[in-house]
């Protein structure tokens, strides 16, 4: 990574990011045009947009698993040249592995940095703790239902301790009780152990519940910042709240788009 | 912990109470009665001469084997019998899986010794490893070397191809998670290829054994003095079929034995995969 001489306040920045997938046959798709963002210090952005609008590929771009075709990220001040363990990454498909233990799991970032197994140990048990799955140290990802597979994704994307936390549409693939009740646990973890958080979601109950500000996006390609709103409403949130339910159909009005 | 206990799948075991109908629901009772069942008729069959005299009564079977566990076929019990070919088998899958296994996730991992490796593989793979029983003996003579040989064959392609497949099919965003947690190329493969492959490598042991029985059996009907195969073709020329019976179900027994034993040593590697009761 390259120091930059003009340090950023400002935990993320993504400046004019442009990609322009090439596919087999030359054909061209423009998935994000020019999106300008800037995250600050334990600040929980929302990008909200729905699927095929570009949000995953943007949050892959900021972990370092795409590069941009145009524009840059930087964290701290320092820009992302690849993926690495600054950054924690929740994926929509758990992608746990499925060889090794929940501790195995949540240990795997330590112990791929060469922490001593005795620290990792420790490291570990204080993240399962945190995600409230105690108990469940020495179970295999299979023997454990979608929300706790989450939990040990969360987790193991805290075990570096990263201060920038990403997660790709971490509740997608839960029933909606489960998904309901996981966001809870998400905003209780991160005002436990508060980080910058970037999330994405197509949900707009779920963005509107957890979010500092939502950003939005429009809903075809390529992906183009929309409108972005700050949520000002106190935490812990009601879904039923009156404030929450007015800017739920300010975004869906100013969408136009059935979120 | 309370909040999560709605999360947790609890296995409810049904208590069952013991009557009629549920004696003949069980798993057990209805295998019982279908082996009765299929020993009984094969009984009536081969009394009734069916097949003339060609088919023996289980109990006729049961007799033979008694007789060859004591009295030497060509110098051998029939355990040592078993042992020549079980010997031979081990000999020719050890080989072949240990050099098929790593090559195949070399194969795998790194295009260039796949684009050298792959096109003499493809060649050869669909030529059926008994075709090569004629040349094997040729070249090795009908001692042990060619039986070996025809087995390394036989057995070569399926350790190959499943360690090959293992890795290909491996979820590339697990490699995305190794990176994100500041592993390297050789962390994504020790820590993903590897353990991920590892129930393919398995599934193709498995495929490989019951080829090297067949490989076995073809190699020693054809020229064998010992083996399973050398029974089976001694009753044939003695017109004894309860030998020629007796020589199949032990190889039915042995492989299945020796079948069960990977299986062991894969849940004993493998504990983190879930077991299908799809027997």
């Amino acid at each position: 990574m390259k120091e930059e001489s003009h340090a950023s306040p400002s935990k993320i920045v993504c400046e004019d990011i442009t990609k322009v997938f090439i596919q087999k046959g030359k054909q061209r798709v423009h998935v994000l045009d020019h999106i300008s963002l800037d995250v600050k210090e334990n600040e929980f952005v929302v990008i909200l947009g729905p699927g095929q609008s570009g949000k995953s590929t943007l949050l892959r771009i900021i972990a370092g698993l795409e590069t941009s075709t145009e524009g840059r990220v930087l964290i701290d001040g320092r820009e992302v040249e690849g993926p690495g363990p600054d950054r924690g990454l929740v994926f929509q498909g758990y992608m746990l592995f499925a060889w090794k233990t929940v501790l195995g799991n949540v240990e795997m970032g330590p112990k791929l940095r060469g922490v001593p197994k005795k620290e990792r140990r420790e490291i570990a048990a204080h993240y399962i703790h945190l995600v409230g799955l105690d108990g469940f140290e020495n179970h295999y990802p299979h023997q454990l239902s979608g929300g706790m597979k989450q939990r040990v994704g969360i987790a193991r994307a805290y075990s570096n301790n990263p201060q920038v936390m990403l997660l790709d549409e971490p509740f997608g693939q839960l029933d909606a009780q489960t998904r309901y009740f996981m966001e809870k646990e998400t905003a209780r973890i991160w005002e436990t152990e508060k980080r910058t958080i970037l999330f994405v979601t197509n949900n707009i109950d779920e963005a509107i519940y957890l979010a500092d500000r939502i950003v939005t996006l429009e809903g075809k390609l390529p992906g183009r910042m929309h409108v972005v709103y700050d949520v000002d409403l106190p935490r812990p949130r009601e879904h039923t709240d009156m404030a929450f339910l007015k800017l739920r159909h300010e975004i869906t009005e100013a969408s136009a788009l059935t979120l | 912990m309370s909040d999560i206990a709605n999360e947790v799948r609890k296995q409810v075991r049904e208590e069952r109470s013991f009557t009629v109908g549920s004696v003949l629901k069980n798993r057990w009772f209805l295998h019982i009665v279908s082996v009765a069942v299929f020993f009984l008729i094969w009984d009536k069959v081969a009394i009734a001469k069916a097949f003339s005299s060609g088919l023996p009564r289980p109990y006729e079977v049961m007799q033979q084997l008694w007789l060859m566990m004591f009295d030497p076929l060509a110098g051998k019990t029939l355990f040592g019998h078993v042992w020549a070919s079980t010997q031979r088998i081990l000999i020719g899958f050890a080989l072949a899986s240990v050099i098929a296994v790593p090559l195949g996730l070399l194969m795998a991992l790194n295009r260039y010794v796949n684009a050298v490796v792959k096109p003499i593989f493809d060649l050869l793979k669909p030529m059926p490893p008994i075709a090569w029983i004629s040349i094997a003996i040729l070249w090795f003579g009908i001692g042990e070397t060619s039986k070996v040989f025809i087995i390394v064959l036989g057995t070569f392609v399926p350790c190959l191809l499943n360690a090959y497949n293992g890795v290909r099919l491996v979820e590339p965003e697990l490699y995305d998670v190794v990176r994100m947690l500041g592993g390297n190329r050789r962390d994504e493969i020790i820590q993903v290829c590897f353990p991920a492959a590892f129930p393919a490598i398995f599934a193709g042991l498995q495929i490989s054994l019951s080829i090297a029985w067949t490989c076995v059996l073809a190699a020693e009907l054809v020229s064998a003095r010992s083996g399973l195969g050398f029974i089976i073709i001694l009753g044939m020329n003695l017109s004894r079929p309860a030998m020629i019976v007796g020589g199949m179900v032990i190889i039915a027994i042995v492989a299945w034995g020796m079948s069960q034993l990977v299986s062991g040593l894969e849940r004993f590697v493998c504990p983190w995969k879930r077991q299908i009761d799809g027997r």
